[in-house]
């Protein structure tokens, strides 16, 4: 993450069910981060049509906080960390921004741009819960491995 | 048969033939490199003017939001010539974002180009 590659990611795993990402706020990280998340759900047992959607839901969350806490600037912290806790995944975004928690929109509609990925966080996960922090946002996600599958 | 010149990497070949311009994409769709797809997808439209767009969509594993807002603004320029957009050969992953988003009823979804190209 230090150097000057704006889409390196720094991948960590405190434990067997667990990881740690540090990442920068450059669009180029999200491509990374799904195969690091890739490798991480299919350990936990998810299928592949279930993980498709948690890796949807973990990027838009991240581009959400790329777009939106960060206001577009691409050098800014994120760190994601996630835990296999045997009857679900848990994964917590935490970032440095405004502290802003998206609004969830109404009604989706599909002609006009933005709020699909708010869509996404209601439909694929089973709990969202945004805690604003004294200086940014941790955003949590858990999916219960039984949902959908 | 004229061959067009996409700038994007994501972009693989795209040839028009009368008022039908057909294009292979090729690669996973995000934020980084959506901007560079829309580039191309609006520069065809205005180009080529065609009635007709398909989007093979084969070897697309993956697209994100933003990806589709540039599908939609793509829909959204083409109405205005008169045309419609197909998408064909959809992965799975991508099939079921556009079902959420529930654009699988406004493009043209066919399984394979030569479908879009008859319809």
């Amino acid at each position: 993450m230090t150097g000057t590659n704006p889409s390196s990611i720094e991948v960590t795993h405190p434990a067997p069910n667990r990881m740690h990402m540090k990442m920068l706020s450059h669009p180029a990280t999200l491509a990374p981060m799904r195969v690091a998340f890739e490798a991480f759900t299919e350990r936990a047992g998810f299928n592949h049509a279930d993980r498709g959607q948690i890796i949807l839901v973990v990027n838009e969350a991240l581009a959400n906080v790329m777009r939106h806490a960060y206001n577009g600037a691409t050098d800014k912290p994120i760190e994601l960390s996630a835990e296999d806790t045997g009857d679900s995944i848990r994964i917590d975004i935490r970032d440095w921004g405004n502290g802003k928690a998206p609004q969830p929109s109404h009604k989706h509609d599909p002609e006009t741009p933005g709020g699909l990925g708010m869509v996404c966080l209601k439909q694929f996960m089973t709990q969202i819960t945004f805690k604003p922090e004294r200086d940014g946002m941790t955003l949590t996600m858990i999916r219960n491995k039984r949902e959908m599958q | 048969m004229t061959d067009l010149k996409p700038t994007s990497d994501l972009v693989s070949s795209a040839r028009q033939d009368g008022t039908v311009v057909i294009a292979a994409i090729r690669g996973e769709i995000d934020l980084h490199n959506s901007p560079g797809l829309r580039t191309d997808l609006l520069d065809m439209i205005t180009k080529a003017s065609p009635k007709k767009l398909v989007l093979n969509l084969g070897d697309v594993p993956y697209m994100d939001s933003s990806a589709i807002a540039v599908l939609v603004e793509s829909l959204q320029r083409i109405r205005k010539l008169g045309g419609k957009i197909f998408l064909t050969n959809l992965q799975p992953r991508v099939k079921g974002l556009l079902e959420i988003a529930r654009l699988d009823a406004i493009f043209g979804v066919t399984a394979t180009e030569a479908e879009a190209i008859a319809k």
